[in-house]
């Protein structure tokens, strides 16, 4: 396909088809993407939320993750410092 | 006395006997014996002369590595069993070790992605020895790359361990953010355009497969560069991956000038809210959510995010500790050095000291930045739209090379506000860069069918 003279005229052209398919599909997947997500997430907390019982456990779970990412928050913050320093 | 003479009888008979068997055996054994000999013989005489000593050792001298690097055979064939010019067979092959040595320094003393690149630096070296053959079909690593990388099954297997290491959490708790990574694939799309309008301008021939598989290097995720240019344009598999990897490795000094030029001071200074808890169930939900999409809307993409998805679910899972422990650990690391050497096997010089190699090199850098441009652009398009906004510096983390460009996104904002952490913010595009490019991959391959 691409030895012929008349189609080699046209690359560019293909080219820029396959970009504006090419964007849209990753664009159109993406925001298919989005609205599942916000729609599980809603369907869960509302129909599905985290076992009372667990509460307590989960919440330190969260508090832990928190304390987690503040540590690596911490520690990138350190880092930067000492780059910059 | 008659007892004796008895028993005398008896052994000399008994002699006789053995004495004739042995003779039989022998006899049997001579003729056996007698074939084996002439056969060995003619065999050797064919094989070996007798040669006075003198010419023996120039005959061992002409077998040096010098010698071939200097004076090529010329039956020498190439690993796919093409000819090849003597500026491959010798002084490309100089040159290819050296630039290997670079890719050595590269790695062990600037930190280059050194897990990669080391196997892939090393696996170039051996493939660019004379004589031995070893990128050849029957050589090591040529049977490596049959093994798992013309079939694309090392990528998959990264694919797998990526999954197992990623947390879709702080996606799942901002979605939009998965905008951003949509729009750093431009980065591929783009440098699609571009490469075909190089080739269309004669500067370069490049097919529009081989156009293609250049392109996704401006996804920054080397498993995917890997399996598109193993499907589409396996020629060029070596400069593709040694470009998506050193370009990678060198996101920290690519990406900051460009999310700079594009942004105002206020908008750096951006303080995003804290991101929202997320339950277990939306976090064992998310992979099934997203291959079943894919499947609906895609199912060429299906093996990458298959693979990843498998990966993430086994984790997110929390019942499979073990598998979940051998797939980020030791199945990754395993696949990670066949994956290396294999893609070193590409870098032969006759496949990797061509013109177009300089060209992708220039691609794929322009693929990374026009990706890190278009994320950037597309956090400043969405705050225009009401809502929370969005610091703009998280869109460059929509490439995908996970963590090191959410990484870059973070350091950047700290530099103008040392109480903004982006990171987690920034890992939301991030991992939605690395669906994003799985997405577009699928698109180039089912282009192609």
């Amino acid at each position: 396909m691409e030895k012929g003279n008349f189609m080699e005229t046209n690359l560019v052209m293909e080219g820029v088809k396959f970009m504006f398919l090419g964007m849209g599909t990753v664009f159109t997947f993406l925001i298919i993407m989005i609205m599942c997500m916000n729609a599980m997430s809603y369907i869960i907390h509302r129909f599905f939320p985290e076992p009372q019982s667990n509460a307590t456990a989960q919440t330190t779970g969260g508090a832990q993750q928190q304390d987690k990412k503040k540590i690596v928050a911490a520690i990138s913050a350190a880092i930067a410092h000492h780059r910059q320093g | 006395m008659k007892n004796i003479v008895l028993k005398l009888l008896a052994s000399m008979m008994l002699f006789a006997f053995v004495f004739s068997a042995n003779a039989a055996a022998s006899e049997h054994a001579a003729t056996v014996a007698a074939d084996a000999p002439q056969a060995s013989k003619t065999h050797k005489e064919e094989n070996y002369q007798s040669k006075p000593f003198s010419e023996m050792i120039t005959g061992f001298l002409k077998s040096t590595g010098i010698v071939a690097l200097v004076n090529p055979r010329p039956d020498e064939m190439s690993a796919t069993g093409q000819p090849m010019s003597d500026f491959h067979k010798g002084a490309g092959r100089v040159i290819m070790i050296l630039v290997t040595f670079l890719l050595f320094w590269l790695a062990i003393a600037k930190g280059f992605e050194p897990l990669l690149l080391l196997p892939i630096a090393f696996g170039g070296l051996l493939a660019n020895i004379p004589v031995a053959g070893i990128a050849g079909e029957h050589g090591f690593l040529g049977v490596i790359y049959q093994m798992g990388l013309s079939n694309e099954m090392f990528p998959i297997i990264i694919f797998m361990g990526v999954g197992a290491m990623t947390d879709f959490g702080p996606l799942l708790s901002n979605p939009k953010t998965a905008l951003l990574g949509g729009a750093a694939q431009f980065g591929i799309f783009g440098t699609l355009v571009g490469a075909v309008a190089l080739s269309q301008a004669g500067f370069v021939d490049f097919t529009l497969q081989q156009a293609s598989a250049i392109s996704i290097i401006g996804g920054a995720d080397g498993p995917t560069s890997i399996f598109i240019a193993t499907k589409l344009a396996p020629e060029l598999l070596g400069a593709i991956a040694v470009a998506s990897y050193s370009y990678m490795a060198m996101v920290p000094i690519i990406q900051p000038p460009i999310m700079k030029a594009l942004t105002t001071e206020a908008e750096r200074k951006i303080k995003m809210s804290t991101l929202r808890h997320v339950s277990r169930l939306e976090k064992l939900v998310f992979p099934i959510l997203v291959l079943v999409l894919a499947i609906l809307v895609l199912p060429e993409s299906t093996p990458l995010i298959g693979a990843f998805m498998f990966g993430n679910f086994l984790k997110e899972s929390g019942v499979v500790e073990r598998l979940n422990d051998t797939l980020q650990n030791a199945l990754i690391n395993i696949t990670t050095i066949f994956l290396g050497l294999g893609v070193g096997s590409k870098l032969a010089a006759d496949q990797f000291l061509v013109p177009e190699t300089m060209f992708i090199m220039v691609l794929g850098i322009i693929a990374f930045s026009v990706g890190t441009a278009a994320g950037v652009i597309m956090a400043k398009i969405m705050n225009l739209f009401p809502g929370t906004q969005i610091n703009p510096l998280i869109g460059s983390a929509g490439v995908s090379a996970v963590p090191m460009a959410a990484r870059v996104s973070n350091k950047v904002g700290m530099e103008y506000d040392r109480t903004n952490m982006l990171l987690m913010h920034a890992m939301g595009p991030n991992v939605a860069g690395v669906i994003g490019s799985a997405v577009a991959a699928g698109v180039l391959i089912s282009l192609f069918q």
